[in-house]
C-alpha cells in the first residue's frame, strides 16, 4: 500500500489524519488518513457503506469528526457546519441537490450567493455575475426556467454552478453519475478534468470503475471504513481495484439462464398514463414479460419508472391501452380504482416514503396485505407470530415486532417489504430500484429472493438504475425514455453502448409535438 | 400521550412511566403558574381564586353538577374532533355541527311538538345527530374528493349555521308569546331527564358511552388500524386498498353526528328553547379537550370534567367574585398555549435523546 | 339617469374598497407570513386586539391616527404568543394559531368592555385634498379615507420587495425550503420570527381600520371570523400581494352588496344575507382548489402544515 503521507513532495492542500467517526455502535470511518491535492482528481471508491461519503461529509462540515485531525494547507481546522467549510473554500455536490424547485435557475443561484445585491433587477452586472459559470457548464442556458422543469441532468449542471460560484479550491462531488445517461456521465468527466486543469483540487466519490478510468488521476479505495489502497491510477489495473473495493474476489454469482420459449404471462399493450401530477408519464408502452423472465428496465430516473410501475400495479389511472396478467387485466381504466391483487407484489423506490407506514410497528407493516381479510376485532397475537415468523425467515434486524419501521435501516427496511410482497406467491413481481443505497450484501440478498421467484415461473419486471447489474442478470433489457419503452433485446445482444444510446433517446420513434 | 399502564413494574418500566407522564405533570404545574399570573395581573388574589374556582367546580353537590352539566357538551365536541384527528383531519367544526343538530332537532320538535314523549325525544335525537352529520358530511366531502383542507372550511362553517340560528329564531320560528326575546317556543320539559333533581341529564350518559365505545373500537378494532394507516401514509393505504376519501367522510360525518347530538341536547335539556347563544364555545373548548387527551376518546372523559369544571367555575366567580366571564376563555387559551408549549419542548427532548 | 349611475357606482367603489380594506390588509401579512412556511390562524385574534385596543386607544386620546398604531402594536404583541409556541416550543402551527385566537377573543372580551359604545373621531376623507377632481372621482374620494389607498400601496410594495429584492428571495427560500436555506447560511428562525411579528402587525392595522375607521364603534367578535376568512382567502390569492388586492375587493362588493340588501327592506333575513361572505369564501376557496389554478404555487415547506396527516406534532 504506497502512501504520499510521509515521503518529500508538495504539500497537500487538505491532510486528514486518523479520522474516525461513529454513528452508534458503526463504526463509518476507521483511523483514515486522506491527502489532497490541488490540480489533480482524486477518486474516493468504494461500495455503498465503505465510510466514503462520510469522511468527506467530515471534511465538508457536515458532521464533527470523533477523533482524528484536518489541517488545511498545513493550518488545523475544525469546521463546526458547512457554511465554515465553505468559507474555508471546500464545496460539496450532494447526491440530493439542495435546490429549490419552484424558484428560477437564476433565484436559485442568486439564493446562494451571500454578495448578491439586494435590489435584483436582472440587469445588473451582480446579478449577471452569478451566472459566470453556469454559462461556462452549459452555454445557453435559459437561466429563468424553474428547477422543477428541468431535468436530473440539468440540475446537477445549476447545483454544480451554484457551488463553483462561491470559488471553492476542493470540489467534492459525491456520487454525480448515478443519476445521469451515459452520454452526461461522459460531459461531466470532462468538465472534472478542466476542475483540476484549473488548479482546483477534485474529489470524486464514485463506485463505478467507469467513473475512474475516465478522470481520475489518483484513486483511494476504502472498504468498511478503512482505507484498502491508495495510488496513482495509472499503477492500478481494474481487476486490482474492484479486489481492493469488495475483498477477496467474488465469484461474480452466476445468472439464472433466460427460460426457453417461455409462455407470455404479463401484456403490456399501448399502456399510457395521464399527465396529473410533475412527473412523467407513461407514453404509448408495449411489452411482454414471459412466466419465469426476467425483464430489466434501464433508464435515468424521472422517465417515468413511477409511472408504468404504478400503472402495472393499479395505482395510477390508465388513459389508453391495457395491462393483463394472464388474461386478466391490471389497470385502472375507470371511476374506482381495482382492488390490489393478490398475485401482484410491488416493491416501490424508496421505501421509507412508499412502502411502509413509517411509524407503525414492523407486526402492523408486515400485515398490510392480510388486512381486507380480517375480522373486525382481530387480536394482536396472531398477526405478532406471523411476523416473528417473516423477520426471521428473511434475516430482518433488529427482529422486533413491536419496532416502528422508522427504526430500520435501509437495507433492513427493503428487506422487510421483500418479506412481506414476495412471502405470497406472485405471478408478477413489480420492482423499482430494490437495491438502490443497499450495501453488497443487502443487494445480493435482494436479488436473491426477485429471482428465486422468476425462477418459480414468475415474471418479474426490474426498474434499475445500474446498467451493469442488467447487463449480469436480467434476461431482456428495455429502457424508459420519457415515459416510452425501447428495446427490450435479450441480455445477450445488449451492450452499454445500446443501452446508453437508448437512455438519450436516439433510437425512439420520434415523438408527435 | 397516551397513557399505558405497564404489566411488569420493573424499574425501568417504571422510569418510562414517569418519562410519560411527566410533560402531563409539567403542563398542569405550568398551567396553574400562567394562571395565577393572570389573576395578578387583573387585580384578583391569585391562591384564593384558583381556591374559589375549584370550589366552584367540585365544593359541592350543585357546583358538581353544573361541571356534569357543561362536560355533556364538550365531551361530546372533543369526541367530533379526535374522531376525524385519527385520520389525520383538523376539524375544527364542532360548533357549526352543534348549532345544525339543534336547528334540525328542534324543526322535529316544532313539527310533532304534540306527540307523545316516546317518539318525539328519539326523533328530535336522530334528527340533531342527523343535522350534525350533514355539516361534518360536508367539509368531509370537500376534503375527501377535492382536497379542500377542512380547517378553514369547518371554520367558515361555524359561523354559517350561527347566523342560521339567528335567522329562524328571529324569522319563522320566533315564539309569537315572547315579544322581547329571539327564541323558539320551549321545548317539553324533562325531555332527556333528569338526575337527582339538577340539570345534570341522559345526555352525560349518551357522552360517556360512546367514548367509552369509541375508545375499545378505535383501540381494538380493524377500522381502527386502517385509520392509522391512512394517517400514517395514506399513499400505502391506497395500496392495499383503503380508501382516504371514503374515511375522510365517514370520520367527519361520525364526528358531526356526535356535534350534532351536544346540539339537540343543549338545546332540549338546558336551554329548553332554541335560541342565539346555545353554545359558548363548546366546540373550540372540544377542540382543546380532544388535543390535550392525545386525540384518546377515553382520556378524553376525565379532561372534558376538568376543563367543565374550569368554566362552570367561571360561571360562578362572575356571579359572586365580579371576575368577568370572559376569564374563562382566557384560562382556556393559557391552558392551550401552555400544552402546546410542553408538548411542543418534550418532542424535542424525546427526539434529541433517541 | 346616467349622472345617477355614476354616482352610485362611484359609491359602490368607495364603499367596497373601505370594506374590503381591513380584509386585505390581514390578507397581506398572513401572505407575507405564509411566504416564509408560517401558517397563522390566530390572525383573527390579532385582528381583534387591534380593533379593541386600536379603538380604546382613539376614543381615550381623541387621535384615530394614534389608534391605528396602537391598533398594529396589539397585533405584534399578540403575535409574538405565536411565535414563541411555532419558533422556540415547534409546537404544531394550527394547534398554536387556535390557541392565539383564543387568548385574543378573551382578552379583547375582557377588556372591551369598557369601551362598547364608545365613539372615536373619524379619519378625514380624501376628497378635502382633492377639491378640483373631476366628480365621479371626487364623489369615491369624498368617502374614502387614508386607510384604503395605504393598504393598496401596501400590497403594492410588499409584491415588489418580494419578487425584486434579495430580502424577499430570502423570505421565499425559508418557505420553500428551511433546510435548503440553512445550507445556504440563512437563519429560517430568525426570517420566520420577522414574518409573523410583521404579519401581527399588519392584521391588528387591519383590526383597527375596521373599528376606528370603518365601523366607528367597538363590539364583541366585531371580527367575526375575518380573519379566518383571509387564512383561507390567501390560497386564492396564490400567496402573491399583488392578487391579494382584487381578491379583497371582492369581498368588500360583496359585503357591501349585503349591507345594501340588508338596510334596504329586503324580504330576506338579514341573518341570512349575512351567510353571503362566508359561501363566498368558501365557493372561492374551493374553485381554486382545482387542478388547472393549483400546480406549483404554494410555497413547499406549507404543504407538510396544509396536507398534513397529522394532527398532533
Amino acid at each position: 500500500m504506497t502512501s504520499r503521507h510521509d515521503s518529500p513532495g508538495p504539500a497537500p492542500l487538505v491532510a486528514m489524519r486518523g479520522i474516525v467517526k461513529r454513528f452508534g455502535s458503526v463504526v463509518a470511518d476507521d483511523h483514515v488518513d486522506l491527502d489532497i491535492y490541488p490540480g489533480e482528481v482524486l477518486a474516493l471508491l468504494g461500495e455503498n457503506g465503505a465510510g466514503k461519503s462520510t469522511l468527506m461529509r467530515v471534511l465538508f462540515g457536515f458532521y464533527p469528526a470523533d477523533e482524528g485531525a484536518i489541517a488545511i494547507e498545513g493550518r488545523p481546522v475544525a469546521f463546526g457546519s458547512p457554511l465554515a467549510a465553505m468559507a474555508a473554500g471546500i464545496g460539496m455536490v450532494f447526491q440530493q441537490f439542495s435546490l429549490i424547485p419552484a424558484l428560477t435557475v437564476l433565484e436559485n443561484l442568486l439564493a446562494a450567493s451571500p454578495r448578491a445585491p439586494w435590489w435584483q433587477s436582472r440587469r445588473r452586472p451582480a446579478v449577471v455575475s452569478t451566472l459566470r459559470w453556469l454559462q461556462r457548464l452549459a452555454p445557453g442556458f435559459d437561466a429563468e426556467r424553474r428547477v422543477q422543469d428541468l431535468a436530473v441532468g440539468e440540475r446537477q449542471i445549476v447545483e454544480l454552478a451554484k457551488v463553483l460560484n462561491l470559488d471553492p479550491r476542493v470540489v467534492i462531488l459525491d456520487e454525480p453519475t448515478s443519476v445521469l445517461t451515459p452520454a452526461e456521465a461522459t460531459r461531466l468527466h470532462g468538465f472534472v478534468r478542466d476542475l483540476a486543469a484549473q488548479g482546483k483540487a477534485v474529489v470524486l466519490i464514485t463506485h463505478k470503475i467507469a467513473d475512474v478510468t475516465a478522470c481520475a488521476d489518483r484513486i483511494a479505495v476504502m472498504r468498511r471504513g478503512r482505507l484498502m489502497d491508495e495510488s496513482r491510477l495509472a499503477d492500478r489495473s481494474p481487476a486490482a481495484i474492484v479486489t481492493a473495493m469488495v475483498g477477496a474476489t467474488v465469484a461474480a454469482e452466476p445468472a439464472d439462464p433466460p427460460p426457453a420459449a417461455p409462455r407470455p404471462l404479463l401484456r403490456v399493450s399501448a399502456l399510457s398514463t395521464s399527465q396529473d401530477d410533475t412527473s412523467c408519464p407513461a407514453a404509448d408502452v408495449t411489452f411482454e414479460v414471459g412466466a419465469g423472465e426476467i425483464l430489466g428496465i434501464a433508464g435515468v430516473i424521472g422517465n417515468g419508472q413511477a409511472a408504468l410501475a404504478e400503472a402495472l400495479t393499479g395505482l395510477t389511472r390508465v388513459i389508453a391501452g391495457d395491462a393483463t396478467l394472464d388474461g386478466a387485466s391490471l389497470a385502472w381504466k375507470g371511476d374506482r380504482a381495482p382492488p390490489p391483487s393478490n398475485a401482484v407484489a410491488y416493491i416501490p423506490e424508496r421505501p421509507l416514503d412508499n412502502a411502509v407506514v413509517a411509524d407503525l410497528d414492523l407486526a402492523v407493516n408486515l400485515d398490510l396485505r392480510n388486512l381486507a381479510g380480517q375480522d373486525f376485532f382481530a387480536g394482536d397475537a396472531h398477526r405478532n407470530a406471523r411476523a416473528a415468523a417473516l423477520l426471521a425467515r428473511y434475516d430482518v434486524r433488529p427482529q422486533n415486532p413491536a419496532l416502528a419501521a422508522r427504526a430500520l435501516s435501509g437495507g433492513n427496511l427493503q428487506k422487510l417489504v421483500i418479506a412481506r410482497e414476495l412471502s405470497r406467491t406472485p405471478q408478477l413481481v413489480v420492482a423499482c430500484y430494490p437495491t438502490m443505497g443497499l450495501d453488497i450484501n443487502a443487494a445480493t440478498a435482494v436479488r436473491r429472493y426477485m429471482f428465486e421467484h422468476a425462477a418459480r415461473g414468475a415474471a418479474v419486471v426490474w426498474f434499475s438504475e445500474d446498467i451493469d447489474d442488467l447487463l449480469a442478470y436480467a434476461h431482456r433489457i428495455a429502457v424508459l425514455h420519457s415515459g416510452r419503452c425501447v428495446g427490450a433485446v435479450p441480455r445477450v445482444n445488449a451492450s452499454r453502448d445500446g443501452i446508453g444510446r437508448m437512455m438519450t433517446g436516439i433510437g425512439s420513434r420520434t415523438r408527435a409535438a | 400521550m397516551l397513557l399505558e399502564l405497564p404489566s411488569k413494574p420493573a424499574l425501568s418500566e417504571l422510569k418510562r412511566y414517569a418519562r410519560r407522564l411527566a410533560p402531563a405533570l409539567a403542563m398542569v404545574g405550568i398551567f396553574f403558574l400562567t394562571a395565577a399570573g393572570f389573576f395578578v395581573i387583573i387585580g384578583k388574589p391569585p391562591i384564593a381564586t384558583l381556591a374559589d374556582m375549584a370550589m366552584f367546580a367540585v365544593g359541592d353537590s350543585y357546583s358538581l353538577s353544573e361541571t356534569l352539566v357543561k362536560t355533556t357538551p364538550i365531551l361530546l365536541c372533543a369526541l367530533a374532533t379526535l374522531l376525524p384527528a385519527r385520520l389525520g383531519l383538523v376539524s375544527v367544526g364542532a360548533d357549526g355541527q352543534l348549532f345544525m343538530g339543534a336547528i334540525f332537532g328542534t324543526a322535529v320538535t316544532l313539527a310533532w311538538r304534540d306527540a307523545p314523549l316516546a317518539i318525539l325525544v328519539p326523533a328530535m335525537l336522530a334528527a340533531g345527530i342527523a343535522g350534525g352529520a350533514i355539516w361534518g358530511l360536508v367539509p368531509g366531502f370537500l376534503r375527501g374528493r377535492l382536497d379542500v383542507n377542512e380547517t378553514i372550511t369547518t371554520l367558515l362553517l361555524n359561523y354559517v349555521a350561527a347566523l342560521l340560528v339567528n335567522a329562524l329564531v328571529y324569522g319563522p320560528w320566533k315564539d309569537p308569546g315572547n315579544l322581547g326575546w329571539p327564541a323558539t317556543i320551549a321545548f317539553p320539559a324533562g325531555s332527556l331527564g333528569t338526575f337527582f333533581g339538577t340539570r345534570v341529564h341522559a345526555g352525560l350518559v349518551f357522552a360517556f358511552v360512546i367514548a367509552l365505545v369509541l375508545g375499545v373500537i378505535l383501540a381494538r378494532s380493524r377500522w381502527g388500524l386502517e385509520l392509522a394507516i391512512l394517517r400514517g401514509n395514506a399513499k400505502v393505504g391506497r395500496m392495499i386498498g383503503l380508501s382516504f376519501s371514503r374515511q375522510a367522510m365517514v370520520v367527519m360525518a361520525l364526528g358531526g353526528a356526535f356535534g350534532g347530538l351536544a346540539g339537540i341536547c343543549e338545546t332540549a335539556a338546558i336551554q329548553g328553547r332554541l335560541q342565539p347563544g346555545i353554545s359558548v364555545g363548546y366546540g373550540l373548548t372540544g377542540f382543546l379537550v380532544a388535543w390535550l387527551a392525545g386525540h384518546n376518546p377515553v382520556i378524553a372523559i376525565p379532561v372534558s370534567f376538568l376543563v367543565g369544571g374550569l368554566i362552570a367555575a367561571g360561571d360562578s366567580l362572575q356571579l359572586f367574585a365580579k371576575v368577568p366571564a370572559a376569564s374563562a376563555t382566557i384560562l382556556q387559551g393559557l391552558l392551550f398555549a401552555t400544552a402546546l408549549a410542553v408538548g411542543g419542548v418534550s418532542a424535542r427532548l424525546r427526539r434529541a435523546h433517541g | 339617469m346616467a349622472e345617477f349611475d355614476a354616482i352610485t357606482l362611484a359609491t359602490w367603489i368607495a364603499a367596497s374598497s373601505r370594506s374590503a380594506t381591513p380584509l386585505l390588509l390581514v390578507m397581506l401579512g398572513e401572505t407575507l407570513t405564509q411566504r416564509t412556511g408560517v401558517i397563522n390562524l390566530g390572525v383573527e385574534g390579532e385582528m381583534l386586539m387591534g380593533a379593541c385596543f386600536g379603538f380604546a386607544a382613539g376614543a381615550t386620546t381623541g387621535d384615530p391616527l394614534l389608534g391605528l398604531a396602537a391598533g398594529a402594536a396589539a397585533g405584534v404583541v399578540l403575535s409574538t404568543v405565536h411565535a414563541g409556541l411555532v419558533l422556540g416550543a415547534r409546537a404544531n402551527q394550527i394547534g398554536s394559531g387556535l390557541a392565539v385566537w383564543i387568548i385574543g377573543l378573551g382578552v379583547t372580551s375582557y377588556y372591551g368592555r369598557a369601551f362598547v359604545g364608545g365613539k372615536v373621531d373619524s379619519l378625514r376623507p380624501l376628497g378635502a385634498h382633492f377639491a378640483d377632481a373631476p366628480a365621479f372621482i371626487r364623489t369615491i374620494l369624498d368617502q374614502v379615507t387614508p386607510t384604503a389607498p395605504l393598504a393598496l400601496v401596501l400590497a403594492g410594495v410588499a409584491g415588489v420587495w418580494l419578487y425584486r429584492t434579495r430580502s424577499g428571495l430570502i423570505w421565499r427560500t425559508v418557505g420553500e425550503s428551511a433546510e435548503v436555506a440553512r445550507a445556504l447560511g440563512i437563519r429560517p428562525v430568525s426570517v420566520r420570527l420577522q414574518s409573523i411579528l410583521l404579519g401581527g402587525a399588519l392584521a391588528g392595522l387591519g383590526g383597527a381600520v375596521l373599528s376606528v375607521d370603518y365601523t366607528q364603534t367597538w363590539a364583541q367578535d366585531i371580527t367575526k371570523g375575518k380573519g379566518l376568512v383571509a387564512v383561507g382567502l390567501v390560497i386564492v390569492a396564490r400567496w402573491n400581494p399583488y392578487l391579494v388586492i382584487p381578491t379583497a375587493l371582492l369581498f368588500g362588493v360583496s359585503e357591501t352588496a349585503v349591507l345594501r340588501l340588508q338596510a334596504g327592506g329586503v324580504a330576506i333575513s338579514p341573518s341570512l344575507l349575512a351567510t353571503t361572505p362566508y359561501l363566498l369564501a368558501l365557493v372561492v376557496i374551493i374553485l381554486s382548489q382545482s387542478q388547472a389554478w393549483r400546480a406549483g404555487s404554494m410555497p413547499a415547506d406549507l404543504t407538510a402544515i396544509f396536507r398534513s396527516s397529522r394532527a398532533a406534532p
